[in-house]
């Protein structure tokens, strides 16, 4: 008797968790970045019953834990994100679930979606594997106090004018260093910008394509480097970073994330200071973005929390509002442009210039090779740059590394 | 008393028991070490870009390989650096176990704590502090050598490779000398006293009984230290990896085959053939500890066996 009323505790105590486990479903995620979680506050007040569990992967590990995961399938997560080097690798591979079709049917959404976005997220057939609630459109970063003092103008339209070929930002270049200032951070952020100069991607038909707009580009890092327009560093190297608070350098070419994570942050006596400009081409670069795995038993709460970060104006209105970050959906954007601009910028609301810098509907180009590609690209241009090779040479060291890094592409 | 049948049972329970009792062992290095490195070997048949199915390709990620000219770079940057490291390493270790052995030496305690110091600090944190140190016209050491007026001063360090990959070695001799002076002092301990007192009663020098007899009888310890140095020198990877872009620049220079092996691996997605990369590597290191092992124990061997 005894022994039986104990067995019915310990069978009442294994059922009633697990009944409440039913009702509360848990949601897996795997992100690169800590961002993605910024949603699942205003998420669970519309699903209550979800339960959000995200793991922060750091991306330079992010493929090595993914990749054996999803080839077992065990412990796989019900969304993964995708970095913009190697995002076209994950569409490419179906290991994403395909949002065009039932029950999805993300075309009811996508025409709010900055088309570049839903173009990166698409793979060869044009079907939907991925979606960003990030846009990343570029600018150049420039000091005001500089520009006034150089240039004689701190107008964006006007300094932008006088920046819109390569030719203009040497001849900028050259005259800011008559006055003692550094043009650029690093030269190796107009890489940035120079990808959309581009006519083809890296990669066409599995055979490599030096595109003249990235023959072009090495001779302007070796102007630059030669000299003296630039502080000499990496980007991310701490001097880079110092240099938003220096008293001699004029402009970072980097795209939207450039400004919360550079810029901002960093900003202290420049607040004010700064203003955002287009350069000789609008551009995108980077972004983050997020599909369901195929294999997931949760694909009914995944696509719920995939719409709500990717697909619903109101809750990226209030995220842009909150973090200031450029955001994927057109009409999120528009009511932010409509806002108060910001502080750091002198009062330029970036919304409103990001949006007109995509409506010019800057060209994407990735591959899910860039990641290496554009490594070796930086490395070979460094030593040409620096005087060590020739074109020619730093060229084939360029094909040589493309075809030590990717047997499988054809270099010629 | 038991009966003898019982006996027998108890003691084949015995012998069983002890099968048990070293069981863990056996099952943790099968899982955790033997299976990863037959799994590697059969990868290495296969192209597999971590996603789609693998396919079988017999040999070709051999032949490719052999006719690889960066894998052969890498391997000999690798053993490069390593012997850049080394000798030094052996060279200071065996001079400083000397000084803290055979002299009374206050704070002797201390510097060897400092020594060993280098060796607690992760490896990556190192590689990223000494690119700190070095990169960029106003880095640490460019900013002391203006100040100082050296001529030509800022030098660009990680464009020039002979200066790259002398720091890599120097890096590496910094970490891990003090780590092989504490083992090479812990072999001269080990020897027996009166080996010295009959030393000196023949009137040997100080510097004739380390050379004659504490350097020959510590010959085991260089052995084991020779062998683990060129197990960990081949596969040489935090340093050179966070010290400049991942790649090995400037031009390769710095780029270990475990450096190539990773991007392989988990940069360009071509699992196979990184799995081919490491097979040789392991090739490679069997080879040379074999070769190293030999060497000493040859040399070793008369003064052994009398």
């Amino acid at each position: 008797m005894k022994k039986a009323l104990v067995l019915a505790a310990m069978a009442a105590a294994m059922v009633l968790p697990m009944s409440a486990l039913a009702e509360e479903k848990t949601l897996e995620i795997w992100s690169s970045g800590e961002e993605l979680g910024r949603f699942v506050e205003g998420f669970n007040e519309i699903y209550p019953d979800v339960k959000v569990n995200i793991t922060v992967v750091p991306n330079a590990d992010f493929l090595a834990k993914l990749t054996p995961t999803l080839a077992n399938g065990q412990g796989a997560p019900d969304i993964f994100t995708g970095e913009s080097d190697y995002v076209k690798y994950l569409v490419d591979s179906g290991f994403w679930e395909d949002l065009s079709a039932d029950p999805y049917n993300v075309g009811e959404y996508t025409d709010d979606i900055w088309d570049y976005v839903t173009s990166v997220g698409s793979d060869a057939s044009g079907a939907v594997r991925a979606l960003s609630w990030q846009a990343s459109p570029g600018s150049i970063m420039y000091r005001r106090d500089i520009a006034k003092e150089v240039l004689g103008t701190d107008a964006p339209e006007e300094v932008g004018a006088m920046l819109n070929s390569n030719e203009a930002l040497l001849e900028v270049a050259a005259k800011m260093k008559e006055n003692g200032i550094k043009m650029f951070a690093s030269w190796q952020d107009i890489l940035n910008m120079e990808f959309s100069n581009r006519e083809q991607p890296w990669v066409v038909d599995d055979t490599l394509v030096i595109d003249d707009a990235m023959l072009e580009f090495m001779d302007m890092a070796k102007d630059i480097a030669e000299n003296g327009y630039d502080l000499n560093v990496d980007p991310w190297a701490p001097e880079w970073s110092a240099a938003v608070e220096s008293e001699d350098t004029f402009c970072y070419v980097l795209p939207s994330w450039g400004y919360q994570f550079v810029v901002k942050p960093a900003a202290d006596k420049t607040v004010g200071q700064w203003a955002m400009c287009e350069g000789p081409v609008p551009y995108v670069k980077g972004g983050t973005w997020l599909g369901i795995y195929k294999d997931s038993e949760n694909k009914d709460i995944a696509w719920d929390f995939l719409k709500y970060c990717c697909c619903d104006s109101e809750a990226q209105q209030a995220y842009a509002k909150e973090y200031g970050e450029y955001v994927s959906l057109k009409s999120a954007d528009e009511v932010l442009a409509a806002g108060e601009g910001e502080e750091v910028l002198g009062g330029q609301n970036p919304f409103e210039f990001y949006n007109g810098q995509m409506e010019k509907k800057p060209s994407d180009l990735m591959t899910g090779y860039d990641g290496q590609i554009n490594t070796v690209f930086l490395s070979a241009t460094k030593d040409y740059a620096t005087g060590i090779l020739s074109k020619e040479e730093a060229i084939e060291q360029f094909k040589e590394d493309v075809a030590t890094a990717y047997a499988e592409l054809t270099v010629d | 008393m038991l009966p003898k049948t019982g006996k027998k049972k108890k003691l084949k329970n015995r012998e069983n028991s002890g099968l048990v009792f070293i069981s863990p062992f056996f099952l943790v290095f099968a899982v955790f070490g033997l299976y990863p490195v037959i799994y590697t070997i059969y990868l290495s048949f296969y192209k597999w870009d971590g996603l789609a199915p693998s396919v079988f390709i017999g040999i070709k990620n051999f032949h490719r390989l052999l006719t690889d000219k960066v894998f052969f770079l890498s391997v000999w940057n690798t053993f490069r650096i390593w012997v850049c490291n080394f000798i030094p390493q052996m060279l200071l270790a065996l001079v400083l176990s000397a000084i803290f052995t055979f002299n009374k030496l206050k704070g002797m305690k201390f510097f060897r704590a400092a020594y060993y110091l280098p060796n607690l600090i992760t490896a990556a944190s190192v590689g990223l502090l000494f690119n700190l140190l070095f990169d960029g016209d106003k880095s640490v050491v460019n900013y002391i050598l203006t100040i100082l007026k050296v001529p030509g001063a800022p030098f660009q360090f990680f464009n020039s490779g002979i200066f790259t990959t002398g720091l890599v070695s120097y890096i590496q001799c910094w970490m891990w000398f003090g780590y092989t002076t504490v083992i090479i002092m812990a072999g001269i301990t080990a020897i027996d006293s009166s080996v010295y007192d009959a030393a000196m009663v023949d009137g040997a020098s100080k510097m004739q009984t380390y050379i004659y007899i504490t350097m020959p009888l510590i010959k085991p310890t260089l052995v084991y230290m020779m062998i683990t140095s060129i197990i960990g020198g081949m596969q040489l990877f935090d340093v050179p990896a966070t010290l400049t872009n991942g790649l090995g620049d400037p031009r390769k220079s710095i780029l270990t085959t475990s450096m190539y092996l990773y991007n392989q691996g988990f940069k360009s997605h071509n699992y196979g053939y990184a799995s081919a990369i490491s097979v040789g590597l392991f090739v490679i290191i069997a080879i040379l500890s074999i070769f190293s092992f030999r060497a000493m124990q040859n040399k070793g061997g008369t003064q052994d066996g009398n």
